[in-house]
């Protein structure tokens, strides 16, 4: 372990004793703010502590094989053996209601239905319980509720925020991407094997359909804030990865890895050097659109379109003969790429290819890009190029270069096409707009070879490569976004990139290239030939995009001293965290390193990935982890309040295959889980803040759960699942720049909060009033704040009106008799039948004009559930 | 002891709930504050208290777009000299990258006052007011790009994600207003690059963030009952008695104590914000003064943007940033037409800041608040094109009025172009680490664990500067 340079230790704070816990006074404070807070304060961190001591944390320790004290469910056992201790007993079951709400609420995020009100009954069973638990989880409604958990972890939002906002295009899709992980109850360990490498599975996982899976759920690095025109790419670049590696380290191994970004974690076993060996391996991979249903272009129907190809345009020039390029290099010409090489001796560029729209060679010969034109273009291109359009052009794909420092002011590229578009990365910045970066962007519509200069003269010394895209989704920030998805037809070639000291790009023969072919005089066969090759070509299937990883070139970062990028220190090769990776395997020089840092991260021996996950479910389950702090196990974190459950349910939850239902069936069947929630008096000296769970907590619905559940009652609920995001009305969207442009319903269609759009800068005002997050971090555990905004919300804005009235409706419907209406509606809001108490004052309230119809009869019940609606037992889960 | 305190919770008084979010309920928040070696319940509901403060409330004229000083308060002879010959420094690489040739300022510029400070003609009425400004001529930030600079600005920090000024100073002090919330945004019609994230309360609870305060429309999002207020009160009464039997039924649980508090308080707003918006009770000559009936309807605008922030001081709320109405020369960036910028944008704050600064001091309130005026850079000496100027973060103009600043003074200095800090440079984080100075806290123990760090607004940074102060 390298010593960390004394300079590195500066501290942070002038006197790191001084972050310790607040004195008795700030403590008292505290309670009276937030009682729950007040969990065992958090230990003193072992500032300056060796690094090697700094293992002795029980975090990094591995998991160990408990046995349950003897119970009817072992995690009572373990729960109860705690409360023994404080001599108090587990609290009584819940009320069967209670227990109903709590479920399905906490497993699928919405009220009981009346008809699971009647099919689990006064006197449910344990039986009609695990049935219960069983339905919710095998409902899809589960991974709806429960994708939401995850999508906190990953910042889930679907534009990059900054100046404009810009769209990350397609982003929705990873969401769907989780709720279906979530229902199919995928392991969790190739869960967490898919998010770090999911692009580089030899075979990735795939629908019925034949689409990728695995490859989706790499989006989730690309939630990262993105900055438009910074004036220093590699700070950004730097900024960007530190947030990549922030969410990493939080969110599967619970640790604070970006602590480590300009010393030493001042805490953790994280020396700074684990921090750039695990940017390394953000800064070898790159950003690209995925199709998620490529066709391998060995296989036989992608070959049989390059044959059909090959035949049509034979057809049409018999004799055609290969044409040289005609480009002749100059000594000062460093040439990075050349698909003329390729394959040959001469060959040391390294080409990344991703999807399938270029095939796996360079096209030489003649091509027809779009045989359906009235007047298909028959064209031959000069020497071998990367071509998107020889199997149709709707082929997704692009194809780059490796990264190359530019030591030169001029990149040259020889290349041809039809609205696509060239880029020039550099440091890994996709958003290539004015003032700074616009002429880093080129369109390329014209069809015969030519060159494109770029002048890179402020970005001497920096890293880039050059990228040819040929897809419909529009690139980050795309300047020509307005323009939405690209056409059908378009298409791009790419040959040669070269850095040059020349303005001037290499001196090329010209040469004739465009066949146009008439086919009003057209032969049989040529139709024929043109047919053979449309079928082909339709037969290959069209696939949509998702933002997600791709390989480029296996680069070492070196460590910044005290995270500076100007001043970088000795070399952080590729690897795991030093502290849980012993045997210090370092990646591949050829990738990105990505699959063995997957499998570091779930090697047997790294305690963390399971631990937290099943930590999370503990949080989401009882409203606090058995570690408070769920996304940080470090010395600065909580400690356990039941270490030996959490280990058990740790190796409970790897032996049943990383199964996440399994192991929340396991806690939702505990008694523990099913106790009453009320407060308790005998309990109120000994465990006060119920850190040892003598009791359920009462917890307030989440933003999501509210206004779903809204929907549920008022029936305007659309349980469709999946697709794109909807947009919020266009009037609840703040004046600023980046405006969505697009706009939804008042009442999101009535779809599940899971689908209302996410965007930065235009997050849903509602939602956010109810403490959905922002999108910037690693948010295991919500803030649960209690603001008037909520109130003034729940009393007065225009959804819940809408709604409320729509339920008034529901009930008057129901039935004449006011009883039995209320009957319904205290089913739907509150999961159990009004007490003869309560049904006093309902009935005075609705009865107040008692022939009241029509408007008059909708205004007092919409009245009457608007104030169920208000009350707190609607907007809590006890 | 401590279990007593949060049984009694629900006795706390409602200013409590408001200003702070006594909620019990902000139990789950992620974090906790740390550091704090005096922490008070003083009679005014503060967390914190490092020191008796000097000021009360801050009032932030964001600037939003970032003026120029060398047109408004940054007087350099060599600009007007040397108006359209090349510039005499190297410079620094820009946003739009078209650096041209020197450019002087677009109007003239008198020294007023006994202080003798420069100002703009642009700046009539201001320029009136100068011996109570405390000009720092040598600001400097860390971006240059909007998004950056306003994030730096507001939270100390260059990217999305950390609490605003407002949320820190709100969370730490919180509220002695009764019936609104600590931190409040008075929105002018436009939210600047970076959106409502850089009024928002980051990782400290949600209650912290600003609320925002449109001119148009609603004032507050959801603040106007769409129900007769008879029929509002009859169903308040039902959710009451609802909620009692639950009670009754279920016991104590402070968590819905809280919500219940807040329900109720909801409900009194519903009345106390039309009351702090209707100016109609100011005198004439107040709304005249302000520019509330003048003909520019963006001085208009904005003058009652000044009026509201003074009666938000007034009823006791912590932190109150007025942004810019939409003047169609988009905010105070003027990368081109400066001089039709600049006048359109000095004729929408002149009068009313001037009159905000005579209002608060002939009500005994400059004392206890600080006005603060700037944007997020500056810009630059040299022209963008040939009539802008792009953005420059080396060195720009700010000033404090009030809230125990030296008035009548001028601190640090660019170059002689106006274009970096050279004398006395002052960070964004000094700016800060002064400003909670004053109002009591020593910014270097205000700290909130998070995400298993203790962060502040001052970040490692920031020096509290004592030249300014009094």
């Amino acid at each position: 372990m390298p010593r960390p340079h004394p300079m590195l230790l500066a501290p942070l704070w002038p006197n790191p004793l001084l972050a310790l816990p607040p004195l008795l006074t700030a403590l008292l404070m505290l309670v009276v703010l937030a009682p729950a807070n007040l969990a065992q304060s958090t230990s003193p961190g072992p500032d300056e502590m060796p690094m090697a001591e700094r293992f002795n944390h029980w975090a990094w320790q591995p998991l160990r094989v408990v046995t349950p004290p003897a119970a009817e469910h072992p995690v009572d056992g373990f729960i109860a053996a705690k409360l023994r201790a404080i001599a108090l007993q587990p609290a009584p079951l819940a009320k069967p209601h209670e227990q109903l709400r709590r479920l399905w609420f906490d497993l699928v995020g919405l009220p009981p239905t009346p008809e699971a009100l009647k099919r689990f009954g006064e006197h449910p069973s344990d039986a009609d319980y695990l049935r219960e638990v069983n339905e919710l989880l095998a409902s899809p409604q589960f991974g709806e509720r429960w994708a939401r958990h995850w999508l906190d972890l990953m910042r889930y939002c679907e534009t990059l925020g900054h100046e404009f906002d810009f769209e990350l295009p397609n982003a929705w899709r990873y969401r769907d991407y989780v709720i279906r992980a979530l229902n199919q109850d995928l392991p969790y360990d190739q869960f967490v094997r898919e998010h770090i490498a999911g692009d580089l599975l030899s075979e990735p996982r795939r629908d019925q359909d034949g689409n990728n899976e695995s490859v989706q759920a790499t989006a989730s690095w690309w939630f990262v804030e993105q900055v438009h025109s910074p004036v220093d790419s590699m700070q950004h670049q730097a900024d960007r990865i530190d947030n990549q590696i922030d969410v990493f380290g939080k969110a599967f191994l619970g640790m604070t890895v970006a602590c480590a970004r300009c010393h030493d974690h001042k805490f953790d076993a994280i020396p700074t050097q684990d921090y750039y060996s695990l940017f390394g391996f953000v800064q070898s991979s790159r950003y690209v659109q995925a199709s998620l249903k490529e066709v391998p272009p060995e296989s036989d129907a992608y070959q049989t379109a390059l044959t059909r190809q090959r035949e049509f345009s034979n057809l049409w020039l018999p004799d055609a003969k290969p044409v040289a390029s005609g480009v002749t290099f100059r000594d000062e010409d460093v040439v990075i790429a050349d698909a003329n090489d390729h394959n040959s001796e001469r060959d040391n560029s390294q080409w990344f290819v991703s999807n399938d729209a270029f095939g796996s060679a360079p096209w030489r010969g003649p091509f027809c890009a779009n045989p359906n034109d009235e007047k298909p273009q028959l064209r031959q291109l000069p020497g071998a190029f990367w071509l998107s359009a020889t199997a149709g052009t709707q082929r997704e794909g692009t194809v780059a270069t490796a990264t190359f420092p530019l030591e030169h002011r001029y990149v040259h590229v020889r290349t041809a096409g039809d609205h696509s578009r060239l880029k020039l990365i550099v440091d890994g910045f996709h958003i290539t707009r004015n003032p700074i970066y616009g002429d880093l962007h080129r369109d390329i519509d014209q069809q015969e070879a030519h060159w494109i200069t770029f002048d890179v003269q402020m970005w001497l010394g920096h890293q880039a490569h050059l990228q040819a895209i040929d897809q419909r989704a529009p690139d980050l920030g795309d300047p020509r976004h307005n323009r939405g998805n690209y056409p059908d037809h378009c298409w791009i070639a790419l040959q040669s990139v070269c850095n040059s000291p020349h303005d001037s790009p290499p001196e090329t023969a010209s040469l004739p290239q465009v066949v146009v072919a008439d086919l009003a005089s057209a032969k049989p066969k040529w139709l024929e030939a043109k047919q053979s090759l449309s079928d082909a070509v339709a037969a290959l299937p069209v696939s949509p995009t998702i933002p997600a990883m791709a390989d480029g070139s296996g680069i070492d970062s070196h460590v910044y001293l005290r995270g500076d990028h100007k001043r970088p220190g000795e070399a952080a090769p590729r690897r795991f965290l030093s502290a849980l990776d012993a045997a210090a395997t370092t990646a591949p020089k050829e990738t990105s390193g990505r699959l063995e840092l997957a499998n570091s991260v779930l090697a047997k021996t790294n305690p963390m990935p399971p631990r937290v996950l099943v930590n999370r479910l503990w949080h989401h389950l009882f409203g606090r982890g058995l570690v408070k702090s769920v996304d940080n196990f470090g010395a600065l974190g909580e400690l356990p309040t039941h270490p030996d459950l959490l280990d058990w349910l740790a190796q409970d939850f790897t032996n049943h295959g990383w199964s996440i239902k399994h192991s929340i069936r396991r806690i939702v069947t505990s008694h523990t889980y099913r106790q009453r929630s009320r407060r308790r008096q005998d309990a109120v000296a000994s465990d006060g803040d119920n850190e040892l769970l003598h009791r359920q907590n009462v917890r307030p619905l989440e933003a999501e759960v509210l206004r779903d559940t809204l929907l549920a009652i008022s029936g305007r609920l659309d349980s469709k699942l999946y697709g794109q995001s909807i947009e919020q009305p266009e009037d609840a969207v703040t004046n600023a720049r980046g405006r969505p442009g697009r706009y939804g319903p008042l009442d999101g269609d009535g779809r599940r909060s899971i689908y209302l759009a996410i965007r930065r800068n235009f997050m849903p005002e509602m939602l956010l009033a109810f403490d959905l997050p922002t999108p910037f971090a690693t948010v295991g555990r919500r803030n649960t704040s209690n603001v008037p905004a909520q109130s003034l919300a729940l009393a007065n804005a225009p959804l819940v009106h809408e709604l409320c009235e729509l339920f008034a409706k529901r009930v008057i419907e129901h039935s004449d008799n006011h009883a039995q209406r209320l009957q319904l509606a205290y089913e739907l809001a509150f999961a159990r039948k009004p007490s003869a108490q309560e049904m006093k004052p309902l009935l005075e309230f609705v009865g107040q004009n008692q022939d009241a119809k029509g408007e008059e009869e909708v205004r007092i019940w919409t009245d009457a559930v608007h104030a169920m609606v208000n009350t707190t037992e609607f907007r809590f889960r006890r | 002891m401590l279990r007593q305190a949060a049984n009694g919770f629900a006795m706390l008084p409602l200013a409590h709930l408001l200003g702070r979010d006594a909620s019990a309920q902000t139990v789950a928040s992620n974090g906790s504050l740390g550091n704090n070696t005096i922490a008070t319940d003083g009679n005014d509901g503060s967390l914190v208290r490092h020191h008796a403060p000097r000021a009360r409330s801050i009032i932030f004229l964001y600037m939003d777009g970032a003026p120029s000083g060398q047109d408004l308060f940054d007087y350099k002879e060599r600009l007007v000299k040397e108006n359209g010959k090349p510039f005499g420094l190297p410079k620094e690489p820009t946003q739009f990258n078209k650096a041209g040739n020197t450019l002087g300022p677009v109007a003239k510029f008198k020294q007023h006052g006994e202080s003798g400070q420069w100002i703009s003609d642009l700046l009539p009425n201001l320029a009136k007011s100068a011996d109570k400004l405390c000009v720092v001529r040598s600001m400097y930030a860390d971006f240059s790009e909007h998004t950056n600079a306003n994030y730096f600005l507001h939270t100390g920090h260059g990217l999305q994600g950390r609490p605003s000024m407002g949320a820190w100073i709100g969370y730490g002090l919180g509220s002695d207003a009764k019936n609104l919330p600590a931190f409040c945004v008075l929105n002018g019609g436009l939210v600047p690059p970076g959106g409502v994230d850089n009024f928002h309360s980051g990782f400290l609870p949600a209650h912290s963030q600003g609320s925002l305060f449109r001119m148009e429309g609603d004032a507050v999002a959801n603040i106007k009952p769409l129900e007769s207020d008879a029929r509002q009160r009859k169903q308040l009464g039902l959710t009451r008695r609802l909620n009692q039997i639950a009670i009754e039924a279920d016991g104590h649980d402070p968590a819905i104590d809280a919500a219940i508090a807040n329900h109720e308080l909801a409900f009194r707003m519903q009345t106390a914000v039309p009351d702090l918006l209707e100016i109609d009770g100011e005198s004439e000559a107040t709304r005249e003064m302000y520019g509330c009936n003048d003909e520019y309807e963006h001085t208009r605008t904005y003058g009652r943007q000044c009026l509201l922030a003074r009666r938000l001081v007034e009823r006791g709320v912590r932190f109150v940033e007025v942004t810019m109405p939409d003047t169609g020369s988009d905010r105070w960036d003027q990368h081109g037409k400066l001089k039709r910028g600049l006048d359109r944008n000095c004729k929408t704050v002149d009068k009313p800041v001037a009159a905000l600064l005579a209002d608060l001091e002939a009500r005994g309130l400059l004392d206890e608040t600080i006005v603060v005026f700037g944007g997020e850079f500056g810009r630059t000496p040299f022209a963008q094109g040939s009539d802008g100027r792009d953005h420059n973060p080396f060195g720009f103009t700010m000033w404090m009025a009030g809230g125990g600043f030296k008035a009548g003074t001028s601190y640090g200095a660019t170059d002689e172009y106006g274009y970096k800090a050279e004398q006395n440079p002052m960070s964004i984080h000094d700016l800060h680490a002064t400003l909670l100075w004053q109002l009591g806290i020593d910014h270097e123990r205000f700290v909130y664990r998070f995400g298993g760090r203790d962060l502040r607004l001052t970040d490692v940074y920031g020096n509290v500067v004592r030249d300014l102060l009094a």
